[in-house]
């Protein structure tokens, strides 16, 4: 999965499209390197993703999630992570809470599907653009965007299981009572 | 079944099925007995462990994802414990990095076996499929001679490993090695030659080099298609960097290709286990631990399926503000689209069996 194109042009390509210090090189102790940028704006998405592509950079993952996680000021940031030669290139965008869209790049790595519908459906970040818009893991009854929620399993469940579960059983006893 | 076009009808296998090992639901469309499409439909072991990490300290999360799944419970805290020792820079030490690949090399075969026996008993060929699921126990028994358990081995922690192996244990793994060693070349030569076997899986689920390369598939679905992938060698971490691993190809992009792949895999990771024990460094196998900082960190590792990868943002606090991974199961589940397509019916099971998926990973 290698190209013949230097990865030190790519990399000079994405700084290009970030914000002033938007750019980081770290290395580990096994030396592999990894590359952080974070874009000017969700804008340059697509103009960052056609590099990648044609550096035959691979899309590993995206993920999702809230820098901040305050609860109810939900804030949510979109980490795209490639690897291009062996070294992991992470771009980084913001989004803008008042109009929670970003571009689809399924057209340029056909393995974003999955990627973007579970982003869509966990944090109700629309894609546009997205082919198949069909959730991936959570059933359609539920609402969008549930990874935004801070709900402790105790106040979530609220002895409402018990609760429904004893009702049932007094319901069908009556039931039984009526019947004899 | 449901007809669905003029030609076609609809087969809902699943989510519940004799021939699943895990949920999912695929709904097949047929002509005649020829597959024509495939949607799949998953979610039903969705966990939310994601959600979960992120209420569990630094320290509890080793242990929550070494519960992701079982056949690669090692790789999930192993790959885990590495981002957070790449976020804090921490220093492990090379005895611990030298007994991680030992837990990680054992799964891996343990893992690869379990597979291709259950390929066996996918085709019919029972006695096969009981051969090796009982050469497979002696790494069972070695798993847990060593770690004290047959799955989840809780040999990691941050910073090193939870305890260190006696010369006696390393021992008692040499000799399980050479028992296994002899029973895996006659496997990979019934899998190679056997008139059943290669009836049943030669040219049967074919995904061209073009395609796995399109799809981004990883691990042993890739190798199987002909693209030399796999972290250990191209970003290699922990003791693999002083390592030779053999990147084990195979060209056919079929069952059997796949099936190969992982045979011969299993002989690369004996070298490799054997090659641990010979240069295993004295010393602690704990590192000290700093204050974890605020901050991002990746790790990679080559799970059994292929590549795995974990994104860790942190805040300052014991616990994560962000734990993202993505197991290669995830990345292979597209590629049986193209490997359904035009396939016999009863060559479902098989296909679907091939790519190793773990549906339990996929969902978290």
């Amino acid at each position: 999965m290698t190209t013949s194109a230097s990865p030190d042009l790519l990399v000079r390509g994405l700084a290009a499209l970030c914000a002033e210090d938007g750019h980081q090189a770290t290395e580990n102790r096994s030396g592999n390197l990894f590359h952080w940028f974070r874009l000017a704006g969700p804008g340059d998405l697509l103009d960052a993703a056609k590099r990648l592509a044609a550096h035959g950079a691979r899309l590993c993952t995206i993920t999702a999630y809230d820098p901040v996680r305050e609860h109810g000021h939900p804030r949510h940031e979109l980490a795209y992570h490639f690897d291009c030669q062996g070294a992991m290139f992470t771009v980084t965008i913001e989004l803008d809470e008042a109009d929670l869209r970003v571009p689809s790049i399924s057209g340029l790595f056909r393995n974003a599907d999955w990627n973007e519908r579970e982003f869509r459906e966990m944090y109700g970040i629309e894609v546009q653009g997205l082919t198949n818009s069909k959730r991936l893991f959570l059933d359609e009854k539920l609402d969008a965007g549930i990874m935004d929620r801070v709900l402790p399993v105790s106040v979530l469940m609220n002895g409402a299981s018990s609760r429904d579960l004893w009702e049932r059983l007094l319901a069908l006893r009556a039931k039984a009572e009526e019947k004899a | 079944m449901n007809r669905t076009t003029e030609k076609t009808y609809a087969l809902p296998i699943g989510p519940v099925h004799v021939a699943l090992e895990e949920p999912m639901y695929y709904k097949i469309e047929l002509d005649g007995e020829i597959v024509r499409g495939v949607e799949l439909t998953a979610g039903h072991v969705h966990r939310g462990m994601e959600a979960l990490a992120l209420r569990r300290n630094l320290f509890q999360n080793i242990v929550l994802t070494e519960r992701v799944c079982s056949l690669c419970s090692n790789s999930h805290p192993y790959t885990y414990c590495m981002s957070v020792e790449n976020l804090a820079d921490i220093a492990v030490p090379p005895r611990a990095q030298c007994l991680r690949v030992v837990a990680e090399e054992i799964k891996r075969i343990s893992s690869h076996l379990f597979n291709v026996g259950v390929m066996a008993h996918v085709i019919g060929y029972n006695s096969l499929f009981m051969h090796m699921m009982q050469q497979r126990e002696i790494m069972q028994d070695v798993k847990e001679t060593l770690y004290g358990n047959r799955m989840n081995l809780s040999a990691n922690c941050i910073g090193g490993v939870t305890h260190d192996l006696e010369a006696e244990a390393f021992a008692f793994l040499l000799d399980g090695l050479a028992r296994l060693e002899p029973e895996v070349a006659r496997a990979l030569d019934i899998y190679r030659t056997d008139r059943m076997v290669v009836a049943r899986t030669r040219s049967v689920g074919v995904l061209s080099r073009e395609d796995a390369l399109a799809l981004a598939v990883v691990g042993p679905v890739a190798r199987g298609s002909g693209l030399a992938t796999d972290i250990r060698r191209d970003a290699p971490y922990g003791a693999y960097v002083g390592l030779d691993v053999d990147v084990v190809v195979e060209q056919g992009g079929d069952v059997q290709s796949r099936a190969l792949v992982r045979l011969r895999e299993i002989q690369a990771s004996i070298d490799l286990l054997r090659a641990c024990v010979r240069a295993m460094p004295a010393g602690p196998t704990l590192a000290v631990l700093p204050e974890i900082p605020a901050g991002q960190a990746i790790a990679r590792s080559e799970a059994p399926r292929g590549e795995l990868i974990y994104y860790l943002r942190t805040d300052g606090s014991q616990t994560p503000n962000r734990l993202k991974w993505r197991v290669p199961s995830y990345m292979n589940w597209d590629a049986l689209g193209i490997m359904l397509r035009n396939a016999k019916v009863s060559d479902i099971p098989l296909i679907v069996n091939s790519i190793d998926p773990c549906i339990s990973c996929t969902e978290r």
